[in-house]
């Protein structure tokens, strides 16, 4: 590690080392770092800790047992808690009768959610809640609730809806594309066109821990522990919501130390947490409230559904030279001036010159508003304009692979793509005929992706990292941001070990506590990149404090000392790391680090690039579809902790197998209730659907902050589903266009009509 | 839930569920151990005063007749490892090791579990080194959010227990019942095969 102070200009290499045998990709940059912030750790900086296979560390902790989430937190005296659901999907409520259900024996408090006259707007809209000693006499006192309710019709399908547009037979949309005669000259002109629509169904999000909260007041003082993806977040909501229905609050503290999954849906207390801090109040007594898994399925956000079509053509030489889509989304009641949550994204980086045109309406049903799930937008429209991709190149006889190469103007992708084909061994796999007949069919297919957050500074609310060095030589690095299952608290631990150059294991990270510095929610794949410079700054200053009181022990200048493989001084003398920490005293150094804005220079890219490559097996017999190999190339910035970063590429593309072959959200249209609101009817990719799974992580030293990582929520989260779709694709020679690929749809493709 | 006046002993909570649409649907669940026919005894709805034995100690707790042992476990003794995810048998984030099998918790009646040994997750981390499955759970990092984790060690560990060496083909079959969301299968074969090979020790 160098001693250098940061000056105000800053000479770094950024860029990436070549792929398998691939030219490195290096270029120097100058840089202004902010004043006091630490120095930038570039392509030449050497670390120890940070890149390493370290293992997690919660993961004992979560292996054990012993980590206690939201749903473990207990109290004396604790309440359980649940929630009343309207039957109707559309309608008002028109009578509420609780007072047989909180007379009832062992039950503290009844309240409700919703006052006779207002709306209800999905089948599970909350009513009541109840708080009582145990579940069973809380189930017992909701039966007991009297709710009235005047149904009005419903829709909760957006195809039925008056602003969807007509299908013909194959599920394509009829209605004329709206008139343009640049683009109308544009595929005129093409040499090759193509044309087709596409559509996803409704992914719940599935976290394993379901919403829900435990509440408890001292006083006015409310203390709320919740499983959520952004504890900040959490903090504002319930403070605001109480205080507008008239409760006096005082402070209010929210943890989240460990969290069973977010994917995007858990950013708000909710109507559960607020429930939760209401009956605790009225019951004065902590109450924990959980959804069920039906709630959680149904009253618990989820990927809207898409419908796009897209148009296109390509000239002579191959390229692009028109690109046109229009995309619905299929959203829940909330869908307002447009906006439901339901936009879909497409690649920007094939269409080069190309005439493009994009257009997007969201429609509104009657059910469960979406929420923001893993890359929202983005797997759904990759599906549909890469799978569209490999139809109009099939339609021009060439490789999907050299139609990627031709067309993407992403460079870093381009190596990408050259070095994946080879480690999944593309070429044969794509060249390896079936056999004619046989019952199992295979193919291959690939796509790309990417994602563009490089990390918000948070310009309101500047996010902060707290630092402390005790005299016993360990060091407590704190967030008041959370770990969802993303490895924060490894991510901290590691990059303050190397700013300090010590040891890992005298580190200790702790999320999750609003107590301690703000950071964002997690979204957007961006805690990790917001929040990683701030941790190195706080050590940063930890350490020139340390260096202060070493320095007057050498009789040197500060500026002379290194931390270095757990030793603090200068190349002549030092003093191990411990009896340097032995000068702190009993108050230990205790320092805030903050995180700065990005640098003002164009970083060395300004988007996440990746592509995935995919084999399957088809069983033209049954229809089923297995995934049976997969490799992923992702850029990851800066990668921190190198297993858990690779942990989490996997998991996306597992989850992406699952989006691509099992997961929707089936409505009773009489009803509007969910059919299949559990894990038994709504199924997730299990064990026995794992493919032989491999990738390869790539440090990019983007160059736009002291310690440039990338989230990795999202980016791997991109390809996986348009990648088993086009292998799909190959494998049958008609594409399917609708996801989930579940067998009816394959034995409708092979069977020659359009699935 | 309508309780049998008479329910005879050894019948899983399945049998009361109202709507028979989960039944018939294998989990890890139940075996014979559990499922035998022993004395009949007599319970009617309200609470009984049980002696369950929990990783090797015997401990009294009261319980209504509807209780599962999950939330036996979970609410009056306080061992949060076991999850309540599903409450249907079809997550296996609620596994525990009922006379060695595995089972799911939130299927099983805290009565049916009198004079049956129960083992959860957590004694295998107590003492100075942790079981050497848990210890390759996370060497190999075979958790993310953690959640569906405790379940997965233990039927990893029964896996492990029953058949030694498991192939892959045999951890894909016995991890069957287990979901997990984060997408951690893959690390735990590998985490499973470490243990197998005497990794961890
Ligand atoms: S909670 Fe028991 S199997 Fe899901
Ligand atoms: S680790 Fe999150 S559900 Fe398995």
């Amino acid at each position: 590690m160098s001693a250098h102070e940061p000056r105000d200009e800053v000479q770094i290499t950024v860029g990436y080392r070549g792929l398998g045998g691939q030219p490195d990709r290096l270029e120097p940059r100058t840089v202004k770092t902010a004043d006091g912030d630490a120095p930038p750790w570039d392509a030449n900086t050497e670390l120890t800790a940070v890149g390493s296979d370290h293992s997690r560390v919660d993961g004992l902790a979560k292996a054990t047992g012993r980590a206690k989430y939201t749903s473990d937190v207990t109290f004396p005296g604790l309440l359980q808690a649940s929630i009343l659901r309207s039957p109707v999907a559309r309608g008002k409520l028109t009578g509420l009768e609780l007072d047989a259900a909180a007379k009832l024996p062992g039950i503290a408090a009844v309240i409700p959610l919703k006052q006779v006259g207002h709306r209800v707007r999905f089948v599970g809209d909350a009513i009541a809640a109840v708080a009582g000693t145990d579940l069973h006499r809380v189930r017992d006192a909701l039966e007991a609730i009297r709710a009235e309710y005047e149904s009005e019709p419903h829709t909760v399908d957006y195809l039925q809806a008056a602003e969807a547009p007509l299908l013909g037979e194959h599920g394509e949309i009829t209605d004329a594309w709206p008139e343009s005669a640049a683009m109308a000259q544009a595929i005129a002109a093409a040499a090759i066109t193509h044309e087709a629509t596409y559509r996803t169904e409704v992914q719940t999000h599935s976290s394993l821990e379901t919403h829900g909260a435990t509440a408890r007041w001292t006083g006015n003082d409310l203390e709320v522990f919740c499983s959520t993806q952004a504890t900040f977040g959490v903090r504002g909501e319930l403070a605001q919501a109480l205080q507008a229905r008239g409760l006096d609050v005082g402070s209010v503290t929210v943890h989240a130390e460990f969290v069973g999954g977010g994917f995007g849906s858990k950013f708000g207390a909710g109507v559960e947490g607020l429930a939760c801090c209401l009956l605790a109040h009225a019951a004065k007594a902590p109450v924990k409230l959980m959804l069920d898994r039906f709630e959680e399925h149904t009253a618990a956000g989820n990927r809207p559904a898409a419908l796009m079509q897209l148009r296109a053509g390509i000239d002579g030489d191959g390229r692009l030279c028109a690109f046109d889509v229009r995309s619905f989304g299929g959203c829940g009641f909330n869908v307002e001036k447009g906006d439901g949550g339901g936009g879909v994204a497409v690649p920007d980086y094939y269409t080069g010159k190309a005439k493009t045109r994009r257009q997007h309406l969201d429609i509104a049903t009657d059910t469960d508003p979406a929420r923001a799930m893993r890359a929202p937008g983005h797997p759904q429209g990759w599906f549909g304009a890469e799978l569209f991709l490999d139809e109009l190149a099939a339609k021009a006889g060439v490789d999907p692979l050299e139609f990627r190469l031709r067309n993407d103007g992403q460079a870093m992708r381009q190596d990408q793509w050259r070095f994946g084909a080879e480690r999944f061994g593309w070429q044969q796999a794509r060249a390896r005929p079936n056999e004619p007949g046989a019952r199992y069919r295979r193919g291959v297919g690939l796509a790309s992706a990417r994602w563009s957050q490089l990390g918000s500074p948070g310009r309101q609310q500047r996010h902060g990292i707290q630092c402390r060095i005790h005299q016993d030589g360990t060091v407590e690095v704190r967030s008041g941001a959370q770990d969802i299952g993303t490895g924060l608290k490894t991510v901290m631990t590691l990059i303050a070990a190397d700013e300090l150059g010590i040891e890992p294991a005298l580190v200790k990270a702790t999320t999750g506590h609003t107590s301690d510095p703000s950071g964002p929610g997690s979204g957007g794949s961006t805690t990790t990149p917001s929040l990683a410079p701030a941790v190195r700054h706080a050590a940063f200053l930890a350490r020139q404090q340390l260096a202060g009181l070493v320095a007057t022990r050498l009789g040197v200048e500060p500026g002379e000392i290194v931390h270095d493989g757990g030793k603090v001084g200068t190349a002549k003398q030092s003093m191990p790391w411990r009896d340097a920490c032995k000068l702190i005293g009993p108050n230990p150094i205790d320092v805030r680090g903050e995180r700065f804005p990005n640098y003002k220079q164009k970083p060395f890219s300004s988007t996440v690039c990746g592509c995935q490559f995919a084999e399957v097996e088809v069983d033209t017999w049954t229809g089923l579809v297995r995934v049976t190999r997969m490799f992923g190339v992702q850029d990851c910035g800066l990668v921190i902790a190198r297993k858990l970063a690779e942990s989490q590429v996997l998991g996306a593309m597992l989850q992406g197998i699952s989006y691509a072959l099992h997961e929707q959200r089936i409505l009773d249209r009489q009803s509007g209730r969910m059919l299949n609101g559990d894990f038994l009817r709504y199924k997730i990719l299990g064990a026995e659907d794992v493919p032989e799974l491999d990738c390869h992580l790539m440090t990019v030293h983007n160059g736009h902050s002291s310690t440039p990582a990338a989230g990795l929520g999202e980016p791997p989260a991109v390809a996986a589903p348009a990648a088993v779709a086009n292998a799909v694709f190959h494998a049958l020679g008609v594409p399917v266009r609708h996801l989930p690929i579940t067998p009816d749809k394959v034995l409708a493709a092979l069977a020659g009509r359009k699935g | 839930m309508t309780v049998p006046t008479d329910p005879p002993r050894g019948v899983s909570r399945r049998s009361f569920l109202k709507g028979s649409a989960i039944a018939g649907i294998a989990t890890t669940g139940l075996t014979a151990a559990a499922a035998a026919p022993r004395e009949a005894q007599s319970f009617g709805p309200g609470e009984h005063e049980i002696s369950l034995s929990v990783n090797g100690t015997a401990r009294k707790l009261t319980v209504e007749t509807r209780t599962t042992l999950l939330d036996a476990l979970r609410n009056r003794l306080d061992l949060t490892g076991a999850k309540q995810i599903c409450d249907r048998g079809s997550c296996g984030g609620c596994t525990v090791l009922l006379d060695g099998q595995p089972v799911n918790s939130c299927l099983l009646l805290a009565l049916d579990a009198v004079g049956h040994a129960v083992t959860t997750v957590e004694s295998l981390g107590t003492g100075d080194t942790p079981h050497p499955l848990v210890q390759s759970f996370v060497a190999c990092d075979a958790l993310q959010c953690g959640y569906c984790t405790p379940g997965m060690v233990m039927s990893s560990l029964a896996c492990l227990q029953q058949r030694g060496q498991p192939t892959r083909e045999q951890m894909r079959r016995d991890l069957s019942g287990n979901l997990c969301r984060c997408g951690t299968y893959g690390r735990i074969f590998a985490a499973i095969e470490r243990t197998a090979q005497g990794g961890g020790k």
